[in-house]
């Protein structure tokens, strides 16, 4: 352990590198849908150059709305800043702050993240932010019970629900990686995530269709500096939802057993290539697929909640 | 219950996961089929599931050395994931069911439940299936238990699909996953079962796809749709 840098740095590393790559992983997964569809598509370094634009921006509020329209977007901010604390982004060992929650209040914190965004675009009294804010807590809370059913398949399976033992858990045996409740889980996960990113098949992730929006309509009213929290914290949002995926159910590998300088920065690299992989894949799933009519959605939902569900049950009879 | 929730549950062997994989996906097409729209799916999904119960029947014998599975599972891809689905198809599309006409290809809607329901109703009757299956302590040396709580589960929700679906196609392609779901449990509980049994229901499927393929027709010819529910303005 000696020679390496110091753990709190590492630590800090952690949400530099979510917060920082997350802009460039939505520019990726951009680019390539648009080298799907034929089209030349916008720079990777777009996100970047949108965001710098905004905070350059000068940021008005409706008429009568109150400080939750202008606190929203920082609390959000801030959730999304405190998660990568909680998951295994760099490394293997825990970190000092690591164990302060375990999946489940990672899970808050992103609800409450996504609920002072609600907050926030109840509070402008426009039609369409509202409805933003009204489905998507309304489908919220159907893909709530599936997050939990994950979390219980990685409970029976590690005896914890620290995402820390479930990742070590997966690395110790091909065993573990084809065992059905772990596949099941998995992919009832990823599921959830195109739910929670407002991807195809639940959300076009670009259009200007306001009818079809979920996510996409809550920041309408917001401008400026506010706007560029909120697309960041998205950004941010998709990337830590896809480190849980990859670091700690899919391919938890590549990640720093040392805090050696060496191999935090190869943890880096690692991570940001393992998520434009799976931006790719589903980019892919997003020119693959149409969007779900809005009552269609809870069909996803349940095929999602169906797997994960069985993910529980075969681990019932010891076979999962 | 709380004694399971205390302690992990430890992996299995590869193999034997491999193999809880395969069951898997045979139940999970048994799902997938509550919600194909099209008749043409319905029936490849269909042949998909048989698929892989004969994959799971190369799995048994090659890893438990059964020699007579390699026929079976050669012989059970062959009828099931091949014929069955060809003479259902071609059936189907002498009276015009399965053209490119959406009147009579189609088969979305024709649930008593929405899907969502269906599939929950479907999950609780699973779960009943394999919470019974785990009270029989059932032992089998081929698969493990799970792949035997699993076929039952297909069973079960075959007949959940039967229930709800009004329309003759998915009845009879329920009726037929539904045997698919009894050769998954004998295949964890009868491995070494003698091939000519085997062989003898293979045939009887044949014979049951040309009677359903039949009756299908006769339906279409006297109600002029697919649906059973214009069957029930025959009571008196």
């Amino acid at each position: 352990m000696s020679g390496g840098l110091p753990i709190p740095l590492v630590q800090c590393l952690q949400v530099v590198t979510i917060a920082g790559a997350a802009p460039g992983i939505s520019g990726v997964i951009s680019k390539v849908e648009a080298r799907l569809q034929g089209r030349a598509g916008p720079r990777i370094l777009q996100p970047y150059y949108d965001l710098g634009k905004l905070f350059r921006k000068e940021a008005l509020a409706p008429r009568g709305s109150s400080w939750v329209f202008l606190a929203g977007p920082a609390v959000a901010m801030m959730c999304y800043l405190t998660v990568p604390l909680l998951i295994p982004v760099l490394t293997t060992f825990g970190l000092p702050l690591g164990y302060m929650g375990d999946i489940l209040g990672g899970g808050f914190i992103l609800s409450l993240a996504s609920f002072v965004v609600a907050l926030a675009a109840l509070d402008t009294g426009s039609p369409y932010a509202q409805l933003g804010a009204s489905r998507a807590k309304t489908f919220g809370a159907i893909t709530e019970p599936v997050v939990l059913f994950v979390v219980f398949t990685v409970a029976l399976v590690t005896g914890t629900d620290l995402p820390y033992a479930l990742a070590a858990t997966v690395r110790s045996s091909a065993g573990q990686i084809v065992r059905p409740a772990h596949l099941l889980a998995a992919a009832a996960l990823f599921m959830v995530i195109l739910y929670e990113t407002g991807r195809i098949p639940v959300e076009t992730h670009t259009g200007t269709n306001e009818f079809g929006m979920i996510e996409e309509a809550r920041p309408f009213e917001h401008s400026g500096p506010y706007f560029a929290l909120l697309k960041w914290g998205s950004a941010m949002k998709q990337l830590i939802l896809y480190t849980i995926l990859l670091n700690v159910f899919v391919a938890p590998w590549g990640l720093a057993s040392t805090p050696d300088a060496g191999s935090v920065v190869l943890a880096i690299a690692a991570l940001i290539g393992k998520a434009a992989l799976l931006g790719v894949v589903v980019s892919v799933i997003d020119n693959s697929f149409a969007k779900l009519r809005l009552f269609k959605i809870t069909e996803f939902v349940s095929a999602a909640f169906l797997l994960a569900v069985l993910g529980v049950f075969t681990l019932y009879l010891g076979g999962g | 219950m709380s004694g399971l929730l205390a302690a992990t549950v430890a992996a299995p062997s590869a193999l034997d996961g491999g193999a809880n994989v395969v069951a898997v996906g045979v139940l999970l097409a048994e799902f997938g089929m509550f919600r194909q729209a099209l008749i043409r799916d319905q029936v490849r999904l269909y042949a998909a599931q048989s698929a892989l119960i004969s994959v799971l029947a190369v799995v048994v014998a090659a890893s438990r050395h059964l020699p007579d599975l390699y026929a079976l599972a050669g012989l059970s891809f062959a009828l099931k994931a091949v014929i069955v689905p060809v003479v259902l198809t071609r059936l189907l599309r002498r009276i015009g069911l399965t053209g490119s006409d959406p009147r009579w290809s189609d088969i979305a809607g024709t649930g008593a439940l929405s899907l969502a329901s269906t599939v929950l109703v479907a999950i609780a009757v699973a779960a009943f299936g394999f919470f019974t299956t785990a009270r029989f302590g059932v032992r089998s040396p081929v698969l493990p238990a799970t792949a035997l709580a699993i076929s039952m589960a297909v069973v079960l929700v075959s007949f959940v699909l039967m229930i709800v679906r009004r329309d003759v196609i998915s009845q009879a392609i329920g009726f037929l996953s539904l045997e698919n779901g009894i050769s998954l449990t004998s295949l964890v509980v009868a491995a070494g079962l003698p091939l000519i049994l085997e062989v003898a229901f293979l045939f009887d499927l044949l014979v049951v796809a040309v009677v359903f393929g039949l009756l299908i027709r006769v339906h279409h010819g006297s109600a002029e749709s697919m649906s059973t529910a214009d069957i029930t303005s025959l009571r008196g």
